[in-house]
């Protein structure tokens, strides 16, 4: 990647914030619009650090719920694309079932899920995890079922069995795809998180703290936490897009990083 | 059968529905030696070279290989397939030992081999390199020294320099016959480029279609190292007509 480039990639997304809250900050001052039905940003944000005493440890559940979903999903999910492309009956049965899973309204999951796990972290995270598992699946599942068949015939040649076959050869041709379901999979994970929240939550949580704010008129209240919320969204996609980056180093260099090498430089400047 | 014989072919055929790619075959082929095989598409080299690799089973006959029977067994030469197929994931050297990965470990002396071929044969500065930095000939070359590495005798090569462009193909040529001296492997090679066979080889089988078999096997007495001027010398031209006889009779018919 070229220095202009990289510039361009870290301040571009920035530039596009700062314009966002601009003409929110603008609109509310110049639109003469009350308080109570939206703030200034920066209201927002001091409604956030203001009240953060109340706000930190409902914001660390929501992280655990969305982070402990997500990787149950993924594992869940990566797993059952695997035994889908690997085992062709399992196609017949199984993906009907996976369908079906995805065809419930999450929001009418929780009910059942309260009753089975009670009020605590349980019916969140396994709402977050049947969300995130469905990309996850769907991807891996397409990755196995598109590798190169010569690749496959390489590995006949070369005599190797099949599960040396699927660790060496199938699996990494299947990373790509493995994390674009990831990546769809990171943007549902919070959403999922906050639904569990509202639909199964009897104590304190981000989602019923926005509620109540919202019973008060806290139009603040109610636009910080989901500044919160967003936030907790955007980090946790960026550092899949993060493992990515590092995963895959094929894709954007054109030698290994000096780490990963099995050969030492031999070039006489090196 | 002699002593220098490495591959022994008796009466293997094989069909496709009603194609008869191979008709019943006999074929020995010697040790260290260079043998081309030239044909239209589609008349069967391919499916020899499956049959050999094990990746098919012939409906009939024998394929000995050092003495043993091979029919059935997968494993026991370096075949180079039409597509180079480095994978995309892992650098030169990884590709290069991607045999060894594949059976196992990647043991240091696989790597040293590989590295050690890599050096020598031109390769050495992309080591580290990831195949999609690499020039269509220098792919080629991966594959074959992957093909190497595995330590067969016998190389069957499938159309290694079908996409390179006329200089780059000479060069790799050149390049492959240095590797084969060294290396004192056995080598078939197919391709559908008259000169690169005659120029290659010791030996020339020509094939033809419908049903796929042998319509001629001429020597190349040509002296080696072979070099431009062997592209015209008399001799060469020589032989290259009467290969050309051969592949235009079968396809005039
Ligand atoms: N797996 C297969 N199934 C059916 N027909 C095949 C198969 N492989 C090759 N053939 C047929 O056998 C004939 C020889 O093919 P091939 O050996 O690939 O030719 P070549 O490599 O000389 O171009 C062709 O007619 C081809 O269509
Ligand atoms: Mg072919």
């Amino acid at each position: 990647m070229t220095k202009k480039k990289l510039l361009v990639n870290i301040f571009g997304p920035i530039l596009s914030v700062v314009v966002l809250i601009s003409i929110w900050q603008s609109i509310v001052v110049w639109g003469h619009i009350a308080s109570y039905i939206a703030p200034k940003p920066l209201d927002a944000v001091r409604s956030v650090t203001s009240n953060w005493s109340t706000l930190a440890p409902l914001t660390w559940w929501t992280i655990k719920e969305t982070v402990y979903g997500y990787l149950a999903g993924a594992l869940l999910g990566a797993f059952l694309g695997v035994i889908l492309s690997k085992i062709p009956l399992m196609q017949r049965v199984l993906y009907p079932l996976l369908i079906l899973t995805q065809a419930i309204p999450i929001i009418a999951l929780a009910p059942p899920l309260v009753m089975i796990l009670g009020f605590g972290v349980m019916p969140k995270v396994v709402i977050v995890a049947w969300i995130v598992f469905f990309p996850v699946t769907v991807s891996v599942l397409d990755g196995l079922n598109h590798v190169d068949k010569d690749l496959l015939t390489l590995a006949k040649v070369f005599g190797a069995n099949p599960l040396r076959r699927f660790v060496v050869l199938e699996m990494p041709a299947a990373v790509t795809q493995l994390f674009s379901g990831l990546k769809i999979g990171a943007t549902y994970a919070v959403t999922g998180a906050i639904i569990g929240e509202l639909a199964a939550s009897s104590g304190s949580s981000l989602a019923l703290y926005q509620r109540s704010a919202s019973g008060a008129l806290d139009a603040a209240g109610v636009y910080g936490t989901t500044l919160i919320m967003t936030a907790i969204g955007i980090v946790w996609f960026l550092l899949v897009v993060g493992v990515e980056f590092l995963a895959t180093p094929w894709q954007r260099r054109s030698t290994a990083r000096r780490w990963r090498r099995g050969a030492k430089p031999v070039l006489p400047n090196n | 059968m002699n002593n220098s014989t490495l591959l022994d072919l008796r009466g293997v055929s094989k069909t496709f529905g009603t194609t008869t790619a191979l008709s019943p075959m006999d074929l020995e082929i010697e040790r260290g030696s260079f043998v081309s095989i030239v044909g239209p598409s589609g008349c069967g080299k391919s499916t020899l070279f499956n049959v050999l690799s094990g990746l098919l089973r012939p409906d009939d006959g024998t394929i000995t290989l050092e003495g043993n029977n091979v029919i059935g067994a997968t494993g026991h030469v370096g075949y180079m397939l039409q597509k180079d197929l480095l994978v995309p994931w892992r650098t030169v050297l990884g590709n290069i030992t991607l045999g060894a990965r594949l059976k196992g470990k990647v043991t240091p002396e696989n790597r040293e081999l590989a590295t050690g071929f890599a050096e020598k044969y031109g390769l050495g500065e992309f080591l580290n390199h990831y195949p999609s930095a690499l020039s269509g000939g220098m792919r080629q070359r991966v594959a074959l020294m992957r093909t190497l590495a595995t330590n067969h005798q016998l190389l069957l090569l499938d159309e290694p320099f079908g996409a390179l462009d006329a200089q780059t193909r000479f060069e790799m040529q050149q390049w492959l016959l240095q590797v084969w001296r060294d290396t004192e492997r056995t080598v078939l090679f197919i391709t559908h480029d008259v000169d690169e066979a005659v120029f290659l080889s010791d030996r020339v089988l020509v094939m033809s279609p419908r049903p796929g078999r042998v319509v001629d096997d001429l020597r190349v007495d040509l002296p080696r190292p072979r070099t431009l001027d062997t592209l015209v010398s008399p001799a060469f031209t020589e032989l290259k007509a009467r290969v050309l006889h051969q592949l235009h009779r079968e396809r005039a018919v």
